[in-house]
C-alpha cells in the first residue's frame, strides 16, 4: 500500500518516509492536511504550514479511532493521556492505520519499515473496494478471463463441437428454407405453372425434409449442450468447493458464509449456462449474422444498405430506453420488496400487534405500502408500453425501407436498383427478419458479458488463490508431546489492529492451563494460534520445539482436540457426528467417548439410538446435548493437546459438574488449555496464563495470583460481585 | 458486612445502574485535556476522557445527549444523559456541540445532479455538500441508500462516510426526480 502520497506545500516528497493528506481539523471543518513521517518524527501540516511536531516517542502507542463520520489518528501515553494528531474522513481511515501500525513497530523493535506490504484496499483503476480480490473483478483483463473460462472447455471439446457443428449445420437449413420459399413462389406460384408437378412436389418434399433434419440435428444439439453443460458445472463446483476448504481462515474470513455459497453455486451456475448457452450461441449467432449479411449483400446491395443503415442509431437510442424501463422496474422490484418485508413483519409478529393493540396502526403501514408498490408498478408498466412498441418499430424500421423500395423495384419504378420479382423480395424480407435477431441477442451481449466477467472473475480468483497458510516443501509429521511456547508474538485479524502484542509464554507437557481475561482481550485468538488456523504476524509458536510453521497442518489437527462454546453438528447421525474425526473407530470406542462426556445415556434414550439424525446444525438436540455430543468427539479423537474454548459455558451447572468430571479423565496426561467465563472452573488449573489488553499482564496459580491483588483477583472478584448480584435479584441472565 | 448490608448495598447499585439519570446542566463543568479530549467535572467526581452520544442523531443534533466514560475495566459507564444541550452555558453548549459535530461529521446533500447505476450493485451519486461537491460511490444500495423517514435521507459510501438531506422535499425539482428513481 501506497503512504507516500502526497507532499505538503512547498515540500517534496522525498524528504519523507511517509507522507499522507488528511482533511479534518480543529471543529470539523474541512481542510487541506498533510500527516508527513521522517525517520524519527510525525510533522502535521495544514496548507502548507507546520501546526505541529512530534518525536515517535513522545507517545506510548499510537492508533486509529473510528468515530461515527470520521476517524482521527490518536498517539496514547495511556488511557486518559491521549492526543488527537489529526482527523479524516473514513477513506483514508486503512492508511492512516496502517502508519500507525509502522509507527507502532518501530516503538517495539527500533527498525522502521520503509514500505508497506499490505495489499491496496481500492481497485487503483475503477476506485472500486477490492474486498478481499486481489484483482477487481470489474477490471479484470476480460480476454484473460474467458480465454481461462473457455479454457475449462477441453476435456469435452469433442461434444461440445458437435454441438456447434449441429447448431451451425441448423443456421444454414434456416437460410435455405427461405430459398425455397422464392423457388416455390418464383416458378411455380406467380406463373402459375402448375405443369411440372414433380419439380413442385420435390421441393414441397425438400421443405419438409429441411423441417425433419432440423429437428433431428436439434436433438443431437440439446443432448450434447446438456452432457457439456452438466459437466462443466459439476467440475466448477466442485473444484471451487475444494480450493474454498484449502484456504486459510485467514483468506476466507475476507469473503462470507453467503459470498463463498454465492461463488460455489451462483457464479459457477451462471458460467456453466453463459459456456453452453451463450458461449455456443455466439458463435453461431455471429456466424449466422455474417452469412445473412453477405446473402443479403449479393442479392442487392443497395437494399441491403438500406436495411442497415439505421440500425446503430436505433441500438443506441434502444439501449437507453432499456435502462429507462431496467430502472423503473427495479423501482418496483424494490417497492415489493418493501411490501413482502412489511408483511412477513407483521404476520411474524401478530401476537406483538394484538396484544399492543396496534392493528390500525399496521393496517395503515400496509395500505401505504401496497399502494407505492401498485403505483410503481403501473409506472413501470406505462413506461415500457410507451417505450416497447416504438423502438421495436425503431428497430425494425430498415424492413418498411426494404418493403417501399423493393415494390417499387417489383413494378420497376426506380431502374438504378435494378429489378426484382415477388419470391426475391420475400426472400429478402425474410433474410432481414433472420438479422434483427442476433443483432437483438447482440445488443444484450455487452451486459451478458460484463456479469459473466464478473462471476468467471470471482471464481477464478478462488482457483487460483494461493493459500497463505500452507505446508511448505520442510513440513514434517509431528508425533507430537505437548509442549508449547510462544515467543514474543504479535498478532492481529486485521494488520493494523494487533489483538496480541508481545506475547511470551510456556504451556508444558501434560498440564492444564487456564486463559483468562476480559472478552476481546484475545484468549481464543491464542487458541487460533496453536491450532494454526492463522499465521503469527511476528514472534513465533513452537511445539514441542519446532515452529507449527514447520509442522504439517494435517499431523498437526489430527493430533488437537478442540471443544468449542458453539458447536457445530453436521446434518446426518449422532453416530456419524462423533466419529466426525476418527471414522474408523471401532462402535465400543464410540460407546466409552460417549460415556465419558455423558451423553450416552440421552442418546439412548432417543427413539433411534446412536442412529438419530441430529437435523440440521444438530437443532433437533438441546444445547447441552450437543455440547456432550461435541465433547465425545474430541475424547474419541485422542488428542496429544486438548482446547476448551468455553466448553462447558452453555451447560447447566450440574451438567457441568458431570461434564467435568469426564473431562478431567480426559485431560489427565495431555497439555490442556482451557477458556472460560466461569473463573471457578479454571481454578484448580496448574497455571493461568491472565491477558490485558491483548498483552501478557500475569501467569501463576489461582493462590499465587489472588494474593498478588493484580489482574486476575479483579477479575474475581467483579465475577463474585455478579454473581452475588444474581443471587440478589434471582435473575440468572442478569449480568452485571 | 453482615448479610442485609451486603444485600442493601447490591440493591442500591442496581438501582444506580438501572436508573436513567439527567444530568442537572448546571452542575456539568467540562473542559478540554491537553490532547483537546473532554474530561468532566460533575457531582465533585472527576471523569476523563468523556464519551458523548447523540442518542436520537437522526432526529436531533443537541437534545439527550448521552454523558459516559469507559472505567478501568474498559467497561462502559454512563454517568447520565443531557436532556436538551441548551440549558448548558454558552461556552459549555460550544465545547460539546463542537465535538459532537466532529463524531457525528456527516455533509448534508443540499443537490444531486446525476444518479449512474454500474448495475452491479453499485450506484455513483454526484451531489452537492455542505462539504462541497462530491461523486459518491455506494455499494449494495438498497441498503445504503434509503429512506429513513418520509423525508430524510440517508446514504453510506463505500469507504463508510455518511450523508444525509434532512428533507428532500426541500431539495430542487431536478434533484427530487433523480432520487425518485432509486428511492
Amino acid at each position: 500500500m501506497n503512504l507516500l502520497l502526497s507532499a505538503p506545500k512547498g515540500h517534496e516528497l522525498s524528504e519523507y518516509v511517509y507522507s499522507l493528506p488528511f482533511n479534518l481539523y480543529g471543529k470539523a471543518k474541512k481542510v487541506d492536511g498533510t500527516l508527513s513521517v521522517t525517520k524519527n518524527e510525525i510533522i502535521v501540516y495544514i496548507d502548507g504550514e507546520e501546526i505541529d511536531r512530534f518525536g515517535f516517542s513522545d507517545y506510548e502507542e499510537y492508533a486509529c479511532e473510528q468515530l461515527v463520520g470520521c476517524s482521527m489518528m490518536v498517539g496514547r501515553v495511556d488511557d486518559r493521556s491521549q492526543k488527537c494528531i489529526c482527523a479524516f474522513t473514513q477513506d483514508s481511515f486503512i492508511a492512516f492505520a496502517e502508519l500507525c501500525k509502522i509507527i507502532n513497530h518501530f516503538l517495539t523493535t527500533g527498525h522502521l519499515v520503509e514500505e508497506s506490504t499490505i495489499d491496496e484496499p481500492k481497485c487503483p483503476k475503477c476506485g472500486l473496494p477490492l474486498d478481499g480480490y486481489t484483482e477487481c473483478p470489474y477490471c479484470a483483463s476480460k480476454v484473460k478471463t474467458f480465454s481461462k473460462l473457455f479454457g475449462r472447455l477441453k476435456p469435452y471439446k469433442g461434444v461440445f463441437a458437435i454441438a456447434i457443428l449441429c447448431t451451425v449445420l441448423g443456421e444454414l437449413l434456416n437460410v435455405l428454407s427461405p430459398q425455397i420459399n422464392r423457388i416455390l413462389i418464383d416458378d411455380y406460384v406467380i406463373p402459375q405453372n402448375m405443369s411440372h408437378w414433380l419439380g413442385f412436389g420435390l421441393l414441397c418434399a425438400a421443405m419438409f425434409g429441411v423441417i425433419i433434419i432440423n429437428t433431428a440435428i436439434n436433438w443431437v444439439n440439446m443432448k450434447c449442450s446438456y452432457y457439456v453443460s452438466l459437466n462443466l458445472g459439476q467440475d466448477l463446483r466442485q473444484d471451487v468447493f475444494n480450493k474454498t476448504l484449502e484456504l486459510s481462515m485467514s483468506s476466507i474470513s475476507k469473503k462470507t458464509a453467503g459470498d463463498l455459497i454465492n461463488r460455489v453455486s451462483n457464479d459457477a451456475n451462471k458460467l456453466q449456462s453463459f459456456l453452453t448457452d451463450n458461449g455456443k450461441n455466439a458463435i453461431v449467432r455471429i456466424f449466422s449474422l455474417i452469412i445473412v449479411a453477405v446473402m443479403l449483400f449479393t442479392m442487392n446491395w443497395k437494399l441491403a444498405l438500406l436495411a442497415i443503415v439505421p440500425i446503430p442509431l436505433v441500438v443506441l437510442v434502444i439501449k437507453r430506453a432499456y435502462n429507462v424501463i431496467h430502472m423503473y422496474y427495479g423501482r418496483s422490484w424494490r417497492f415489493s420488496n418493501a411490501h413482502s418485508k412489511l408483511l412477513h413483519d407483521a404476520l411474524d409478529g401478530i401476537r406483538v400487534v394484538k396484544t399492543c393493540g396496534t392493528e390500525e396502526a399496521e393496517i395503515e403501514k400496509y395500505r401505504r405500502a401496497s399502494e407505492n408498490w401498485a403505483k410503481a408498478a403501473s409506472k413501470a408498466e406505462i413506461v415500457w408500453n410507451l417505450i416497447w412498441p416504438f423502438s421495436d418499430f425503431f428497430m425494425t424500421i430498415g424492413n418498411y425501407f426494404v418493403l417501399y423500395f423493393g415494390s417499387l423495384m417489383i413494378l420497376e419504378r426506380i431502374p438504378s436498383f435494378g429489378g426484382m420479382t415477388l419470391g426475391e423480395l420475400t426472400l429478402f424480407t425474410t433474410y432481414i427478419g433472420m438479422l434483427y435477431n442476433p443483432l437483438r441477442w447482440l445488443m444484450q451481449l455487452p451486459r451478458q458479458l460484463a456479469d459473466v466477467s464478473v462471476s468467471a472473475s470471482k471464481v477464478f480468483e478462488i482457483l487460483e488463490e494461493n493459500t497463505d497458510v500452507r505446508d511448505d516443501a520442510q513440513s514434517v509429521d509431528l508425533d507430537i508431546k505437548g509442549n508449547i511456547k510462544f515467543n514474543d508474538v504479535f498478532f492481529g485479524y486485521k494488520v493494523y489492529n494487533p489483538v496480541l502484542k508481545d506475547i511470551s509464554c510456556d504451556f508444558e507437557q501434560g498440564k492444564m492451563y487456564g486463559i483468562v481475561g476480559h472478552s476481546g482481550v484475545g484468549k481464543s485468538t491464542m487458541i487460533n494460534l496453536i491450532l494454526r488456523l492463522y499465521d503469527v504476524t511476528q514472534g513465533s509458536v513452537t511445539i514441542d520445539g519446532v515452529d507449527i510453521r514447520k509442522i504439517s497442518q494435517k499431523s498437526l489437527r489430527s493430533q488437537v482436540g478442540v471443544v468449542l462454546q458453539e458447536t457445530y453438528l453436521f446434518e446426518g447421525t449422532v453416530l456419524e457426528n462423533i466419529t466426525y474425526a476418527k471414522p474408523d473407530a471401532t462402535f465400543e470406542e464410540v460407546i466409552q467417548a460417549a460415556k465419558i462426556a455423558h451423553c450416552h445415556e440421552f442418546i439412548t434414550k432417543l427413539p433411534d439410538g446412536y442412529n438419530t439424525r441430529v437435523g440440521n446444525k444438530g437443532y433437533t438436540l438441546s444445547g447441552g446435548e450437543r455440547q456432550r455430543v461435541a465433547i465425545a468427539r474430541a475424547i474419541l479423537h485422542n488428542p496429544k493437546i486438548i482446547i476448551l474454548d468455553e466448553a462447558t459455558a452453555s451447560l447447566d451447572t450440574e451438567t457441568e459438574r458431570q461434564i467435568q468430571e469426564g473431562l478431567n479423565e480426559l485431560c489427565k496426561g495431555r497439555t490442556t488449555i482451557a477458556i472460560a467465563h466461569r473463573l471457578s472452573t479454571l481454578s484448580h488449573a496448574d497455571r493461568l496464563i491472565v491477558l490485558d489488553k491483548g498483552r501478557l499482564a500475569e501467569t501463576g496459580t489461582h493462590e499465587e495470583l489472588m494474593k498478588k491483588k493484580g489482574v486476575y483477583y479483579e477479575l474475581v472478584m467483579a465475577q463474585r460481585k455478579t454473581t452475588k448480584m444474581r443471587e440478589v435479584t434471582g435473575n440468572p441472565n442478569y449480568v452485571h | 458486612m453482615d448479610n442485609t448490608a451486603e444485600k442493601k448495598e447490591i440493591m442500591d447499585e442496581r438501582f444506580e445502574i438501572d436508573r436513567l439519570e439527567i444530568l442537572d446542566c448546571s452542575k456539568l463543568k467540562f473542559y478540554k485535556d491537553e490532547g483537546n479530549f473532554i474530561s468532566l467535572e460533575y457531582n465533585g467526581e472527576t471523569y476523563f476522557n468523556v464519551r458523548l452520544t447523540r442518542l436520537i442523531p437522526f432526529y436531533s443534533k443537541t437534545t439527550y445527549i448521552s454523558v459516559a466514560y469507559d472505567n478501568k475495566d474498559n467497561e462502559f459507564k454512563e454517568i447520565g444523559v443531557i436532556k436538551d444541550m441548551n440549558e448548558l452555558s454558552e461556552d459549555q453548549y460550544k465545547m460539546i456541540d463542537e465535538y459532537l459535530e466532529y463524531k457525528y461529521y456527516m455533509p448534508e446533500i443540499t443537490k444531486v445532479y446525476s444518479i449512474k447505476d454500474n448495475n452491479r450493485g453499485f450506484i455513483f451519486v454526484d451531489i452537492q455538500t455542505t462539504s462541497g461537491r462530491k461523486t459518491i460511490c455506494i455499494r449494495d444500495w438498497y441498503s445504503n441508500f434509503r429512506m429513513l423517514s418520509e423525508k430524510l435521507l440517508y446514504a453510506v459510501d463505500v469507504d463508510g462516510n455518511k450523508y444525509f438531506c434532512p428533507d428532500i422535499d426541500k431539495l430542487d425539482k431536478k434533484s427530487l426526480s433523480i432520487l425518485e428513481i432509486f428511492v
